[in-house]
């Protein structure tokens, strides 16, 4: 009980400075998209809500996770579909899980 | 920062991840409006076309729009407009 | 970078289209062809004098798997709403 009211109390919840607490829950909580910002220009693969995968480079993304990739190649349940995509813009709405490669 | 730095090296040279705000989605779209494109939907029907314009919600507007489904043209469309919750990627059709 | 058009965002291709004749197309393999009275910001549109198809595709029964027939069904009305989250695409006339 008191280790999580303790959490919580450090994220202050007055809205009417905007900018200090912002910076206060950076440093204290690490927000799932600045996780996936160490990412860029590594590999990584998009799962969608649908069965298809898309894995590439990834290149850069914004808060609605719209992602862009490089070298992208598609993936369906049986195997890889079409030919290598040099460049895209991938719809956030689609968007289920990002998985990092780790290396 | 303070001495004459050399200019960059020409590309190739395994160039370190660029900063978040470079390559993001409103850049590489910033870098296609007004090329050819293709537009995959979800339902994986292919529009091939010049980028007019898009906005946030990724409505486009296509000229010069050939409709492909399973890699044959099924429509052609002088204009299109293409409501963008059916959209799943846009990608340039030529070497950007 | 902009051709002729002056298109500036996607739903001002929409708006060149007032008045005129459009081409729908609509999930569920529908399309409409019609004369396009109004439209808002979830593409919800009036269209008069217009034609649905719809495309109907079938197994064959006792067929292979994947053999398929498409059955057009056509019918008209004189006007008609369509709601906004159903529209993949809308083409103008081509001004050409």
């Amino acid at each position: 009980m008191s280790g999580q009211s303790e959490i919580i109390d450090r994220v202050p919840k007055d809205e009417s400075a905007p900018q200090q607490p912002e910076e206060e829950v950076a440093l204290n909580t690490i927000l799932p998209l600045e996780v996936i910002d160490k990412s860029i220009g590594q590999n990584i693969k998009i799962l969608l809500t649908n069965d298809k995968e898309f894995h590439g480079t990834l290149v850069g993304f914004d808060d609605y996770v719209n992602v862009v990739l490089e070298n992208v190649q598609e993936y369906d349940s049986d195997g890889p579909k079409g030919k290598i995509i040099k460049k895209m813009l991938l719809n956030g709405g689609l968007v289920a899980m990002l998985v990092p490669s780790i290396n | 920062m303070s001495d004459a730095s050399p200019p960059p090296p020409p590309a190739e040279a395994s160039p370190p991840p660029p900063p978040s705000t470079s390559g993001s989605p409103t850049d590489f779209l910033k870098g296609v409006v007004g090329k050819r494109v293709v537009v995959r939907l979800t339902s994986g029907v292919d529009y091939r076309g010049v980028l007019s314009c898009l906005d946030g919600y990724m409505n486009i507007a296509l000229e010069q729009t050939e409709e492909h489904v399973n890699g044959t043209v099924t429509n052609r469309y002088g204009d299109a407009f293409i409501r963008g919750n059916n959209v799943l990627y846009i990608s340039a059709a030529e070497a950007l | 970078m902009d051709t002729s058009s002056g298109i500036q965002e996607p739903f001002d291709l929409i708006r060149l289209s007032l008045s005129e004749k459009v081409f729908v197309k609509l999930r569920g393999d529908r399309e409409l062809t019609g004369v396009l009275h109004a439209y808002d910001g979830h593409m919800n549109l009036i269209l008069s004098d217009v034609e649905e198809t719809i495309m109907l595709v079938e197994q064959v029964e006792g067929g292979p798997e994947g053999q398929t027939t498409v059955n057009v069904a056509k019918r008209k009305m004189n006007m008609l709403f369509v709601r906004g989250d159903g529209v993949i695409l809308v083409s103008p006339p081509s001004r050409t």
